[in-house]
């Protein structure tokens, strides 16, 4: 509670201090707050109390791994507005209102990993979702940055519709909007009621289409493509991080119980199948370099995906999760601060020939973000994906086989950024410049990307 | 002291990166050297019994422990990189690239990554250095080498890490059964036979890739052919061993059910293997292509051996991994110098070297024999104890990569008379430099010396082989 009333409290701060017009006082106050808010969520897991205890909705519930996920999607804010600090810069009449919509956005999601009943996980969704919808249009010059946003918005609100609709029938089955009541109704019925599984599956498919799996992964190419680079790496990293753990939430401790679970788990295999192929293949043949990043994204989610399906218990399965997505958000930082340093307005993936030599550092960078995302060891994102692979093992090898499989594939488009960097420079050789802040948040990437495995004893 | 290992090539590796241009060279050379220090000081350390000396064992987390350590056969190949690394640089020497920060930083990440496989003793981290290796060893030859490279080394990249792939579905496939993947805990888990052969495949496939053997070896002539020198060195003379010791040290120990049903099937294929590619070798107009194929014909035979798991076979196979890695570095030498003189490697091109280039001619003809494994060098020892375990399994096995023998002779000895005999090509072939002197020299000693005494080997890794034969859970069909 009490990292997500700071949160808060630096947006509304950000947003007054625009008035100033000085970008730094802006991004300096959100970077505070965020800073505050993750030493006080460390705070509250080491010592297990909060300063604000008598604040406590029954609606949310700050739990260990709520405030796990909280310190996740607090670090890789604060890494975002770090490498979006260049771009903000150059309008600084707006930077109050990115930055702020940003820090609320990160608001909704922290109230989105620790929602106990349907009314708040819906609020936390809103709000989380709303500013996206907004900062997807910011620039407001470019047609597909609006385009990104008009589609962003429409899809978006149709799947709120649909959870709404799903969570009606869901309320009619059960009668209440407290999970754990849910949870009770659901295991006192004797044969599950018609009513409840079409509630869920609707449920099922807001979700799949809020993490962007397919078949409802439309909207996240152009979207990703469209909304400027560090918007895009805000959805890639922190709406996912929130989407994923309150449907883990939802579905592991509402409907993950004996024959509803069965009911379900067949659906989002083939769901699961589906999208690793979709993205895979659609990513092989990609020429611009965010649209590349929005069908691995969906890949990603295809394995992240698998979790849900292999039977672990609930506290691994979030420790799993939230590993993943921690390492999975390193390597988009990475990979979004390439991206927002080469600028490359038309963003080809050969745009990013001569990075080795325009930049070491960033290069450097890029290659281990991309080698995170391919799952290629010593980084973490090979370790999120052994661990993830070998959980799910016991239950759906066939299932880690073909996630394996698309490993495979993936080498291909990863490589091929790769070795654009590594590749020598076609035109423009000009040095890029990196601000210290920049310099700073991409080393704590580069330390994030290769050792953050080491923190996992950490989790026992 | 063990620990140095891995903190002098990652010292090295990152240090060489800021030295002045000019001392690239040197401190390569020094830095190779250092680790070979550390690695003869670890084998005069260990007492050689044949059980395996562990510097760090002890759980880490989520069932992955630290297990690092070394037995004689560990010991050997460590030795056999730690050898080859300062040569490599050596013969290097002439080169431009030897100036290269970038490459020699390579060249030390590459040395890190071999090291770890030949001493981890836990299965994931065998997975991963395994994998670290294959990164410095794309770049060097993305960055530095032949224009048309890049199709067949992304070819290379994607094959060798599909192969891994299954190599890693294979261990998370065991590691469910076994509380750690310390290689002991993985050895205690025991199969159907149909299980294992499944899981067994997975780890085949990860090492057919790497050694190739046929039919996953079409990445590996044009990979070998496009790569600069010390890459194509760095790929037959160490790294393709990486496999051989894999299946010495995992695949086999780990499934000891799956060698029944596996056993024909790869016998059969790398037997396809050795004489697939010594035919194509005879073919070859380029004199590189031409000890690429050699050099998957014989290590074809190596596999064939190792399969055979006959205690002379593998200590034959042992002699040979040595033997291969020298001579393969050697024979990539003498292409490199004659491509460095006349920036050619067509062997239409050539000839009339011998007369020119005497000592040249000398050393690269000890190399043939070498290669063609005449009585002395160490090669004969080697593919006589593989042949004889080949022909005790199988006859017609043995027999058919006996020819190896023939064809052998048969194109190496045409690339050597078309090269350096026959009428003279070129006005001016200027005789060796002294690192490519010093080189050639060291090679052909250290083969003849192995084939007067193969004890130095044998010895050596005999007790570890032993120990490795006998732990077997199940001696089925053994």
């Amino acid at each position: 509670m009490d990292a997500l009333l700071i949160v808060f409290a630096s947006g509304l701060i950000s947003l007054f201090a625009a008035f100033a017009k000085k970008p730094w006082l802006v991004v300096g106050s959100a970077m505070a707050g965020l800073l505050a808010a993750i030493i006080v969520i460390i705070g509250q897991l080491q010592t297990g109390k909060a300063f604000f205890d008598f604040l406590t909705y029954e609606g949310l519930a700050f739990d260990e791994f709520a405030l796990l996920f909280s310190l996740a999607i607090c670090v890789l804010s604060l890494l975002i507005i770090g490498i979006g600090y260049e771009r903000f810069k150059e309008n600084p009449v707006h930077t109050g209102e990115y930055v702020g919509l940003l820090l609320f956005s990160a608001t909704g999601a922290m109230i989105m990993t620790a929602y106990t009943d349907m009314f708040m996980f819906f609020l936390g969704l809103e709000i989380l979702s709303i500013p996206i919808y907004v900062m997807a249009g910011s620039n407001k010059t470019d047609v597909r940055s609006s385009e990104a946003s008009l589609k962003y918005f429409l899809t978006g609100s149709f799947a709120t519709g649909i959870f709404l609709f799903g969570l009606a029938w869901v309320y009619g089955a059960t009668g209440t909007f407290k999970l754990q009541e849910i949870q009770m109704r659901i295991t006192e019925m004797d044969t599950l009621s018609p009513i409840l599984m079409i509630g869920v599956l609707l449920i099922m498919a807001s979700f799949v289409f809020k993490v962007g799996a397919a078949p409802f992964h439309f909207w996240s190419p152009d979207v990703y493509d469209g909304a400027p680079p560090a918007v895009t790496g805000f959805m890639a990293s922190v709406v996912k991080i929130a989407a994923f753990y309150a449907f883990l939430k939802m579905f592991a401790i509402c409907f993950g119980q004996g024959e509803l679970f069965l009911f379900w788990k067949d659906a989002l295999i083939v769901m699961i199948i589906i999208t690793l192929f979709v993205g895979n293949l659609s990513a092989l043949r990609q020429v611009r370099f965010k649209r590349l990043l929005a069908y691995s994204s969906i890949t990603h989610v295809g394995y992240t995906l698998i979790l849900f399906v292999s039977q672990v218990d609930y506290f691994f399965t979030a420790g799993f999760l939230w590993f993943y997505m921690f390492a999975y958000g390193f390597s988009i930082v990475g990979i979004i601060a390439v991206a927002i340093a080469v600028n490359d307005p038309e963003d080809r993936i050969d745009g990013l020939k001569g990075l080795g030599k325009r930049n070491p550092f960033l290069a450097v960078v890029g290659i281990v973000a991309l080698l995170s995302l391919a799952g290629i060891p010593p980084t973490s994102g090979f370790f999120a994906k052994y661990i993830l692979f070998s959980a799910a093992w016991k239950s759906a090898s066939w299932l880690v086989i073909i996630a394996l499989i698309n490993s495979g594939i993936s080498i291909y488009y990863y490589l091929k950024v790769i070795v654009a960097i590594a590749s020598p420079a076609e035109e423009t050789t000009e040095k890029i410049k990196l601000s210290p802040l920049t310099v700073v948040v991409l080393t704590i990437a580069l330390v994030g990307m290769l050792g953050f495995s080491f923190i996992l004893p950490l989790l026992n | 002291m063990e620990l140095l290992l891995f903190i002098l090539p990652l010292f090295f590796a990152l240090s060489v990166l800021i030295i002045p241009k000019q001392g690239v060279r040197a401190y390569g050379i020094i830095g190779s050297l250092a680790v070979l220090g550390v690695v003869i000081a670890c084998m005069m350390q260990y007492n050689n019994d044949g059980t395996t000396h562990y510097f760090v064992n002890k759980p880490w987390l989520a069932g992955i422990t630290l297990s690092f350590g070394y037995d004689g056969i560990s010991l050997l190949m460590l030795l056999l990189t730690a050898v080859l690394v300062p040569l490599i640089l050596v013969s290097n020497f002439k080169n431009e690239l030897a100036e290269n920060r970038l490459f020699t930083s390579m060249v030390f990440f590459m040395q890190l990554g071999l090291i770890g496989v030949f001493i981890s003793m836990d299965g994931l981290w065998f997975y991963i250095f395994w994998e670290i290796t294959l990164i410095p060893i794309f770049l060097i030859s993305w960055w530095f080498g032949a224009p048309e490279r890049k199709a067949a080394l992304m070819k290379f990249f994607i094959y060798t890490f599909v192969g891994s792939l299954a190599m890693l579905a294979a261990l998370i496939g065991i590691k469910v059964n076994a509380p750690t993947f310390y290689i002991e805990d993985l050895k205690a888990v025991t199969f159907t036979c149909k299980t294992a052969c499944w899981l067994a495949m997975g780890f085949f496939l990860a090492f057919a890739v790497k050694i190739p053997i046929f039919p996953f070896h079409t990445w590996q002539p044009d990979t070998y052919t496009k790569s600069p020198m010390a890459g194509t060195m760095l790929l037959s003379g160490i790294m393709l061993k990486m496999a051989l010791y894999g299946m010495i040290r995992w695949m086999i120990p780990l499934f000891p059910e799956a060698v029944a049903c596996l056993q024909w099937p790869v016998i059969i294929l790398a037997t396809i293997g050795v004489v697939y590619g010594a035919i194509i070798a005879i073919k070859q107009k380029d004199m590189k292509r031409v000890f690429a194929f050699a050099s998957m014909s014989h290590v074809g035979l190596i596999a064939a051996a190792i399969m055979v798991w006959d205690f002379d076979a593998l200590s034959g196979s042992m002699v040979q991994i040595v033997n291969h890695g020298l001579v393969a570095v050697g024979l990539f030498l003498a292409v490199e110098i004659i491509e460095r003189r006349t920036g050619t490697r067509n062997l239409a091109d050539l000839g009339g070297f011998a007369k020119q280039a005497p000592k040249f001619a000398f050393w690269f003809a000890a190399l043939a024999f070498a290669s063609v494994s005449v009585p002395l060098t160490s090669g004969f020892i080697g593919e006589f104890l593989m042949l004889k375990g080949l022909v005790q399994f199988d006859m017609i096995a043995g027999i058919v990569a006996g020819t190896t023998l023939i064809l052998g002779a048969v194109y190496t000895f045409r690339a050597y008379q078309l090269s350096m005999y026959g009428p003279v090509t070129r006005d001016q072939f200027a005789d060796l430099h002294w690192s490519e002197l010093v080189v050639l020299a060291i090679i052909i000693l250290a083969v003849v010396i192995l084939g007067v005494y193969p004890a130095l080997i044998t010895d050596f890794v005999n007790p570890s082989l032993k120990v490795v034969l006998e732990t077997l859970s199940t001696p089925s069909g053994l």
